[in-house]
């Protein structure tokens, strides 16, 4: 039986900081291609976010939230280390007490490790909807270079095996060793990155071509065979490293390249891509979605788009509705200066 | 500060969360915040949970500026600047108030739509204090 995507809803939150802004008070700006990028209100974290997408994707369908029957939340910015995260949104919103829920926390893979268990739920239970919730907001200090392109955004996806916007035609995963790159001790609350770029590049690079290449193969797909090819988004150059290895067009990635106008959106970097992609998408047209996260690993997602149904909230309207702050506000916003 | 202690906060959580209100058995009136007797007919303290859409408008509005802030909300006004609290009057009749987060204080004005979403209300005892705030009803649900 066929599963896939039934309703997805997304958020970016209204506060933007530019490029410009940065290179004013820093000299320079390392996220390349990034010309803005969005920052979570004073009010706002990855909780609140991921109640915000989670009912705009069950009213996209529409869906009741009692009729989620499983729950998987991705972040890598919550705001507890230790305390179940997923129970606050289920509260939020609605769903039954008696939902099975996951946390996904320790990557940036983290969205589509939670869209995979939601399709795993779907294939042992067919009748149920499963419900996929990312959203991220990471933080690191202000003297770090990674901190630059670091954004925030949600996006949740309703899995079911009816009513589908896009199929689900299968996935494919790579994990294997790698450190240096974007990690957070047990005692760190801000991420470290010893900004070793080749090295940390040659990761992603090799993980995400590895868990793409072998889904394309368990398919019997070629590059072109997909209208739109969905890549993490660490900045808005990367996505086109691996696109060029593995032969995909820069035309492939337009749709779902967010990351141009709302930076590093972490774990939900791949999830607010693919909702862009299916704004943009028609019947017919296949997506690639392949994400990573350091440590290493990466997840690849093929799917078909099979209705003309979209989301009440367009991704577009999410980036154009929106208010700049400056530098010194994002530090007071952020809390930088303690 | 108005200290809440963590066990009463948490008691209340179904209408912080997700405005869960309740409908008089006797009268049929919407209470929200709950009540221990129905503040419509004064007559009933059976009730029926209701689940409210968030949806309404504001009533009246003030907008709280430096040093007007409860010490609770006194660093979001540091770094967010003047924030506007609302009673809102709901779809369903009650009366609630509540911060309005997304809108440019200048904006604000009697009448206009809003919509109830979660969000953070303040930290205490370290503990996230969540709870629903009023935006634009343009900005969605």
């Amino acid at each position: 039986m066929a599963v896939g995507i039934s309703g997805y809803g997304v958020y970016i939150p209204k506060l933007r900081i530019k490029r410009d802004d940065y290179a004013k008070a820093w000299g320079s700006f390392s996220a390349a291609g990034v010309s803005e990028k969005s920052v979570m209100g004073y009010d706002e974290d990855v909780l609140t976010s991921a109640a915000k997408v989670s009912r705009r994707a069950l009213e996209s369908v529409p869906l009741g939230p009692d009729k989620v029957s499983r729950f998987a939340l991705a972040s890598t910015s919550a705001p507890y280390i230790e305390k179940l995260l997923s129970g606050t949104v289920v509260v939020s919103v609605g769903i039954p007490n008696s939902t099975f829920t996951s946390d996904h926390t320790t990557s940036t893979r983290a969205g589509t490790e939670a869209f995979i268990a939601a399709a795993e739920h779907l294939a042992a239970n067919p009748s149920g909807n499963a419900l996929v919730a990312a959203a991220d907001a990471p933080r690191a200090s202000m003297w770090d270079s990674v901190e630059h392109g670091l954004g925030a955004g949600a996006a949740a996806l309703v899995l079911s095996g009816e009513n589908l916007i896009a199929e689900l035609e299968g996935y494919a995963s790579f994990a294997s060793e790698h450190f240096g790159e974007r990690f957070k001790t047990r005692e760190d609350e801000l991420l470290h990155d010893l900004s070793v770029k080749k090295f940390s590049e040659s990761s992603l690079i090799n993980s995400t071509t590895k868990a793409g290449t072998s889904l394309m193969k368990k398919l019997g797909r070629k590059p072109e065979d997909y209208q739109h090819v969905v890549i993490q988004q660490p900045d808005a150059r990367v996505p086109s490293t691996v696109a060029a290895r593995m032969n995909f067009t820069d035309a492939q990635l337009s749709s779902g390249l967010i990351s141009k106008m709302v930076g590093d959106l972490g774990a939900a970097s791949t999830i607010v891509g693919l909702a862009a992609a299916l704004d943009a998408s028609k019947v017919g047209d296949r997506i690639m979605v392949i994400s990573y996260g350091s440590g290493a690993g990466s997840d690849a997602l093929s799917l078909k788009v099979v209705s003309e149904r979209r989301a009440t909230v367009r991704v577009q309207e999410e980036l154009d509705r929106k208010e700049y702050i400056d530098y010194v506000k994002y530090l007071k916003i952020k809390g930088a200066i303690v | 500060m108005a200290h809440v202690s963590v066990p009463m906060y948490w008691r209340t959580i179904p209408q912080r969360y997700r405005l869960v209100g309740q409908k008089c058995k006797k009268c049929g009136a919407v209470n929200f915040p709950p009540k221990g007797v129905c503040k419509y007919c004064s007559a009933s303290s059976e009730f029926d949970e209701v689940q409210l859409s968030g949806r309404g408008k504001i009533h009246t509005f003030v907008l709280i500026s430096a040093g007007g802030a409860p010490p609770e909300f006194a660093e979001q006004e540091k770094a967010g600047g003047q924030y506007p609290v609302a009673i809102v009057q709901l779809d369903e009749g009650p009366k609630v108030i509540g911060q309005v987060a997304d809108a440019d204080p200048k904006e604000v004005k009697i009448d206009m739509p809003v919509t109830a979403e979660l969000r953070k209300i303040y930290t205490e005892e370290g503990v996230i204090r969540y709870g629903f705030k009023f935006v634009p009803a343009t900005s969605g649900k």
